[in-house]
């Protein structure tokens, strides 16, 4: 259960300034991916991360972990992003997920299937986050009755 | 166009439950309208990719225009459509049945319960499609993982069986998923089509003989074979009303349906040159389930573990047909399944409409309440009719392809746990309708209970499938013939 705030000054000034530099290093990772080691899912995981780390240092009610709330209620947001890139593919003509015909006008195939795979890591990284933040949510974070959050 | 048609198919319901904690967000009521229409079009569009098919022949669909054994592929072939057609159907008449009193039951989970729904009808979707034996392995897990969440989903002991349940159908998967990676390590594919060219050579391999065992063990579980059925019963009976029909009529349909795909598309198993010992398998089993299925409905007194144990049974008696080894067989077996399918969902619509709104969960309470209306004696008289296989329902119709396929097989053992199962599934029924219809007259005279109109519908449309189905069985069964004799047969 987390109910309030972490107790410590020390944890709680450590947690601020180090919260932004997961983030920061988290889309690091995401963009990264596209040359090498990385990608959407290692990125999603260190940005689901850092929310978690966010709610266990200044508590589930503080302002700033608000995003965290309303980003667990829009689960599907990162499949859905997923499902358009697939969509466009389909409109361009070519088979689901077939970057080479991703619907954008004014790009040629290659930038294409680089937006195209970075579109969908994009969605992947959403999804990881959201489902971390909203395991952590329906495990420990349990509000009233517990019917809240099933 | 139409080459893309299976993958909407697949996103329509798919997109539907992604998109529903944000469609409930504000107002959970609209999620049941919005499930509904996703499952309709879904119809559409796998009746539409169905058209294309019978014309046009097979859709092979590579995912992201990577040619097949490098990329993922879905084969929409004949049976696939079929299938498709039938899955979205009932489970369109599923949701359809319960009017909006689940929305009340279920409160606060309404929106999670309609997109786990969804989800579990892509997933099922996606094994019927899918054309590599990893991607059955996803859309299994899928499917099952929603099922769990399924069953749970009214709180209480439900929990129980869903824990149960979520336990074993983990370890089928792991058993299929250790089956697929033998095959894999054996033949470094797992394309079905790239996996069918290599695998004759191998058959003697022992890697390809163990994931062959574990896949059936795996998939045994998934289908509810006997004796791998322990999950089942418990949890078809603390399922809540409106989801039973939908796991009874689809899941271990669509399990057995994997294992048939893998045995004659993978292993060619009905070709005279691959001795195979698993098809004689099989038919063994299927007869010792059906058997053994029937007899422990009859000693069961709640109504929806009666009827899960009859369930049982059908698979066993789908697992006969498959397991002749000949064509009649093999297309006899899938006509049962579909037909299966339907009278399950029929059945345990009204079991479920019983219990909600007569109160009558056991076969003593069916004695105490008073006569049903019409509409539900009627499709549990032709669901009965079809279950124990009489003419002109299609339950008939698949016995006798079965039944035929033995013959031609002189194998008098199968024809005979045919039979029998025929006479026990006629005794556990004679037993529920009579004291359904003596229960009428002897019942205290209670205020009138309604039927709702999406009730009326749901009965009437499956019952006329039922009857449908039986009197057009011969186009039904040329169709799959013919798509079962490209395999070899």
């Amino acid at each position: 259960m987390i109910e309030s705030r972490h107790d410590s000054v020390i944890v709680r000034h450590l947690g601020g300034g180090l919260i932004p530099l997961v983030q920061i290093f988290a889309l690091y990772i995401l963009f990264f991916g596209q040359h090498g080691p990385g990608g959407g899912f290692v990125g999603g995981v260190m940005m689901g991360t850092s929310f978690i780390l966010g709610i266990l240092v200044f508590g589930p009610t503080d302002r700033s972990t608000v995003v965290a709330k309303r980003v667990a209620e829009a689960d599907g947001v990162g499949l859905i992003i997923f499902a358009a890139v697939g969509g466009l593919c389909l409109i361009g003509g070519g088979q689901f997920l077939n970057y080479a015909e991703l619907e954008i006008p004014g790009l040629a195939a290659p930038s294409r299937r680089y937006l195209g795979i970075l579109l969908t890591q994009i969605g992947v990284a959403v999804d990881i986050a959201v489902t971390a933040v909203s395991i952590v949510f329906s495990l420990s974070v349990v509000s009233g009755n517990g019917d809240s959050h099933v | 166009m139409s080459d893309h048609l299976p993958i909407f198919v697949f996103v329509s319901p798919f997109l539907a439950a992604i998109c529903m904690p944000l469609i409930g967000l504000n107002n959970p009521g609209r999620c049941r309208p919005v499930a509904l229409t996703a499952l309709g079009t879904m119809f559409l569009l796998s009746v539409a990719t169905l058209w294309r098919i019978l014309g046009h022949g097979e859709i092979r669909y590579a995912f992201s225009g990577w040619a097949p054994p490098a990329g993922i592929e879905w084969v929409a072939d004949e049976i696939a459509a079929i299938m498709v057609v039938v899955l979205s159907a009932l489970a369109f008449l599923c949701l359809l049945h319960t009017g909006r009193e689940t929305d009340t039951e279920l409160g606060s989970r309404t929106v999670p319960y309609h997109a786990i729904l969804l989800t579990l009808v892509s997933g099922l979707t996606g094994i019927v499609f899918a054309g590599d034996l990893f991607n059955i392995f996803v859309f299994l897990e899928i499917a099952a993982l929603s099922g769990y969440a399924l069953v749970g989903v009214s709180g209480g002991r439900a929990l129980v069986s869903a824990f149960r349940y979520l336990i074993m159908g983990s370890l089928g998967a792991s058993f299929y998923l250790l089956g697929v990676s033998y095959f894999y390590m054996a033949t470094g594919t797992l394309n079905m089509a790239d996996l069918a060219q290599r695998i004759p050579d191998l058959l003697h391999s022992k890697a390809v003989i163990g994931g062959l065992s574990f896949m059936f063990i795996g998939l045994g579980i998934k289908m509810a074979l006997m004796p791998l059925h322990g999950w089942l019963p418990d949890a078809y009976t603390e399922a809540p009303d409106s989801v039973s029909p939908l796991l009874a009529s689809l899941v271990t349909k669509i399990a057995t349906l994997a294992w048939i795909r893998i045995l004659y598309r993978v292993l060619a198993a009905g070709s005279s040159d691959t001795s195979l010992e698993i098809i004689g398998l099989l038919w063994v089993v299927g007869s010792l389930a059906a058997v053994a299925g029937s007899l422990l409905a009859l000693t069961q007194q709640d109504l929806k573990r009666r009827f899960a144990y009859g369930g049982l049974a059908h698979i066993g008696l789908v697992l006969v047909g498959v397991g002749q080894g000949n064509q009649t067989g093999l297309a006899g077996g899938l006509f049962y399944l579909i037909n299966d399918a339907v009278m399950q969902c029929l059945l345990f619509i009204l079991v479920g409409v019983i219990a909600r709104r007569y109160g009558a969960r056991t076969l003593d309470d069916l004695g105490r309440i008073q006569l049903p209306p019409p509409w539900i004696i009627t499709g549990f008289v032709v669901a009965a009719i079809s279950m124990i296989g009489l003419p002109p329902t299609g339950g008939f119709f698949g016995k006798w392809y079965i039944v035929l396929s033995a013959i031609e097989k002189e194998n008098y053992v199968a024809v005979a746990a045919v039979l029998v199962t025929t006479l026990l599934t006629m005794a556990y029924f004679m037993q529920v309708l009579e004291r359904m219809l003596r229960g009428g007259q002897t019942g205290p005279s209670a205020q009138k209970i309604e039927t709702p109109l999406q009730l009326r519908l749901s009965t009437g449309v499956l019952s006329a499938a039922i009857i449908g189905l039986g009197l057009w069985s011969d186009r039904v069964v040329q169709v799959l013939l013919q798509a079962t004799s490209q395999l070899g047969l």
